[in-house]
């Protein structure tokens, strides 16, 4: 057995997971995380909920750091970046630097990439719907700060809103902005949201603007059908083109595709449901030990549908959304996934 | 009940007894002018687009909608890529159908699109198959021939196309007699012919020579640059003039070509190239917004003015700076945005062979793009709607004329309000 550690990039939910499960079978992991705090973007973001089970982000993220900051057989790093590496799967040569501590050279054993994704801005490309411009035009990212926050108002004045709606596919599924992937959790946070602003708002009343809701699997009837029947959340087929102003209100301009009419529809807050993109660590944490990135940038996965944490250099994993766009629970299972392979390859690697 | 000529007879459905939940609907209370009930998709008519040359794009739509509210058609009626895909995949032959013309090609359905369903190269494309099958509009054939016969879509004499400067005594030189120049100034035949565009060229050829600018024009030999007909569908008729202005421009010894036409400046810097054209090409208001400290313009003008940015300037060549620095230039104007501008600009409905559509294209809408665009411009309270593209200043003046909004609106094109301060 290879008493070199497995080297963890990234203390978000993949991360996280990937730590646990090898501590948990009885190897060693060094878990590097760049903020002085683990949990990852659920954490650093403010998620309020998680989709779909609507269990406080903080608490549950706060569960799983538990599940390794006291454990020892993880060496958990906070502040701290990977600046170099060098060698190959049994023997990889890690620099770590650690804020107020200066670098340290350590030998790892294999190295697992969780080093997450970033939110699409949407006002980065174009500014169709007037991100930039208007203070009541927000993401779900910036909703859900303020769900945390308990205090659903309109950016502008202050004032609770009396109509919001989420537009889907902002800065996914998009050929223009490169972006040409679903990011999949979208339609799910704006369903989930939705469901919050209606319990925390009763008077507000919220739409939804859809291209085709993508609610794989339980997400459909955990989510989606509670919020139409039960929180009573309009559902509209056709996607907004553009927000305008109108008096202090804005006006989304659109298409009822059903309906096959126009429509423009005045509203107090506009959340834009603004997809993945891969964050800057994965980018470069990529690049430094070598790993191909796909078109997107994300962690380039060579073993198809089967191994789903393989990457194009032996020894080295990647797991959760540094892969491509993945929800809470796809991020827990790889990087489990990724736990299993890489202590699969060490092990093989050590007795041949 | 009265025929309507664009209903074809053999699609209305009417039933001779029928009562509905007690009501008697008998005859024409029912009548159905199409079959409402979707017997049979008809992917077939799809591929049948998307595999002529340019058409591949069309397939790729996946019915966002974001198209519709952009699209300048659709605000006067009832139009817009994700319409036309939905009616072709519903049994819509589009190369025999009223939606093949009706568009514009102004791009903002494009700026919008996820997809990049491209309906600039969708469009000239089914219209070229269209056209030597024999299905076009008439009056839209009457400007291909007129082009052919004439070098221009007016019919007007090609030998009197210089004939505007006659009466005037601005010094315009033919490249012909000066061999040499630094700027060659391609006039185009709405600048040539019309009156009103005869004005905005004599305003630019004084400016020209107060700059003391090197320039030339081409006179009679000079042919439409033939953009719009190429958009239109009419590509053989593109190619040959694309070669003939290529073969004149390479007489002379040059450095740059201005122009006054946005359609010249799209197809000179994006098509000429195919057929061998070497030269830079810039629009007057780019040439000369960074001039206009060197102009002494002495006099104030009172205008509240409001621009409309022509699609082939802004949207498809990405200048919307430098008409606006021109007209902030000028002392005394007060410069107001219509709602829509800029990116988001409407469509006077000139552009892609709308220019010879304006019949046609009655049938289809409810008012002319043309006269939406006045009443947008009269909404924001300015008493001047300031152009420079040479299809608006014509298309406009009718369109405040029709509105009722004769008094009220003036149509310039900026050069002539330059000139204006200048006296």
């Amino acid at each position: 057995m290879s008493d070199r550690p497995i080297l963890i990039i990234g203390g978000g939910p993949a991360g996280l997971e990937a730590a646990r499960g090898i501590a948990d079978i009885g190897f060693k992991a060094v878990l590097v995380e760049k903020e002085g705090i683990l949990g990852g973007t659920p954490v650093h973001s403010s998620y309020a909920a998680l989709t779909p089970d609507f269990r406080p982000a903080k608490e549950a993220m706060a569960e799983m750091a538990a599940a390794v900051t006291n454990n020892p057989g993880v060496d958990v790093r906070l502040n701290s970046t990977v600046t170099a590496a060098t060698g190959s799967l049994g023997n990889f040569e890690v620099t770590l630097n650690t804020a107020d501590q200066g670098e340290e050279k350590i030998s790892v054993g294999a190295a697992i990439l969780a080093t997450g994704f970033q939110h699409f801005d949407p006002g980065r490309e174009t500014q169709q719907y007037g991100y930039y411009e208007f203070d009541d035009v927000i993401t779900l990212v910036d909703l859900e700060k303020m769900l945390s926050a308990g205090n659903v108002v309109r950016p502008s004045n202050g004032e609770p809103p009396k109509r919001l709606c989420f537009i889907q596919c902002v800065g996914s599924r998009d050929r223009q902005i490169g972006n040409e992937y679903c990011s999949k959790v979208c339609c799910g946070v704006a369903a989930k949201e939705s469901i919050e602003v209606r319990k925390l708002v009763p008077e507000c009343k919220v739409f939804i603007f859809y291209i085709d809701m993508r609610m794989y699997g339980y997400w459909e009837n955990e989510i989606y059908w509670p919020s139409q029947e039960k929180y009573n959340v309009n559902y509209v087929k056709g996607i907004a083109t553009e927000v305008i102003k109108k008096g202090d209100r804005l006006l989304v301009r659109g298409e009822d595709t059903t309906m096959g009419r126009p429509m423009e529809v005045p509203m107090d807050i506009v959340v834009l449901s603004v997809g993945m993109e891969p964050s800057k660590g994965t980018i470069e944490m990529g690049n430094l030990f070598g790993a191909d990135l796909n078109k997107y940038k994300f962690i380039e996965t060579v073993g198809g549908a089967i191994n789903t944490v393989a990457t194009t250099v032996e020894g080295v994993f990647a797991c959760g959304a540094a892969t491509g766009p993945a929800d809470i629970e796809d991020s827990i299972s790889s990087g489990s996934a990724a736990a299993m392979k890489a202590i699969g390859a060490l092990r093989r690697a050590v007795t041949t | 009940m009265g025929s309507n000529p664009n209903v074809d007879p053999d699609r209305i459905m009417e039933k001779e007894h029928v009562i509905q939940d007690g009501m008697d609907i008998s005859g024409h209370w029912n009548r159905m002018f199409e079959q409402r009930v979707i017997w049979d998709y008809t992917p077939e008519l799809i591929d049948k687009v998307t595999e002529v040359e340019g058409g591949e794009s069309f397939g790729w739509c996946y019915q966002c909608a974001q198209c519709i509210p952009v699209c300048p058609v659709d605000i006067v009626g009832d139009y817009g890529p994700r319409r036309i895909y939905r009616r072709v995949q519903t049994g819509e032959d589009l190369f025999e159908s009223k939606d093949l013309w009706q568009c514009t090609t102004c791009m903002n359905c494009l700026r919008v699109c996820p997809k990049e369903v491209d309906m600039i190269k969708i469009m000239p494309a089914v219209r070229q198959e269209a056209i030597l099958k024999g299905n076009v509009p008439e009056e839209l054939q009457k400007a291909f021939e007129n082009t052919f016969d004439y070098g221009n879509p007016l019919g007007e004499s090609p030998k009197k196309r210089a004939a505007w400067l006659k009466g005037s005594d601005v010094n315009v030189p033919l490249m012909k007699e000066k061999k040499k120049a630094d700027i060659l100034w391609f006039v185009e035949c709405y600048p040539s012919y019309h009156p009103r565009g005869i004005e905005a060229s004599l305003a630019l050829a004084k400016v020209l020579n107060i700059l003391n600018v090197d320039f030339g024009i081409l006179g009679a030999e000079e042919k439409c640059c033939c953009d719009s007909q190429r958009l239109a569908g009419e590509v053989g008729l593109f190619e040959e003039f694309a070669e003939h202005n290529i073969k004149t421009f390479k007489r002379y010894k040059v450095k740059d070509v201005l122009v006054t036409d946005p359609h010249a400046l799209n197809a000179f810097r994006k098509e000429y190239p195919k057929y061998g054209a070497k030269f830079e090409t810039i629009h007057y208001t780019t040439f000369l917004a960074p001039k206009m400290g060197e102009l002494n313009l002495a006099k104030k003008l009172d205008h509240r003015v409001t621009f409309h940015d022509p699609c082939y300037l802004g949207r498809h060549n990405g200048e919307y700076d430098a008409p606006r620095d021109m007209l902030k230039a000028i002392p005394g104007i007060d410069l107001i945005e219509m709602g829509r501008c800029r990116e988001n600009s409407y469509c006077c409905g000139g552009g892609g062979g709308g220019m010879w559509l304006d019949g046609f294209m009655a049938d289809h809408v409810s008012e002319r793009l043309s006269e939406r665009r006045v009443e947008e411009a009269v909404e924001t309270g300015a008493d001047v709607l300031a152009v420079c593209c040479p299809y608006e200043v014509s298309r406009f003046e009718d369109a405040v004329k029709s509105t009722g909004n004769e008094g009220k609106l003036v149509v310039k094109d900026i050069i002539e309000l330059v000139v204006e301060s200048m006296e």
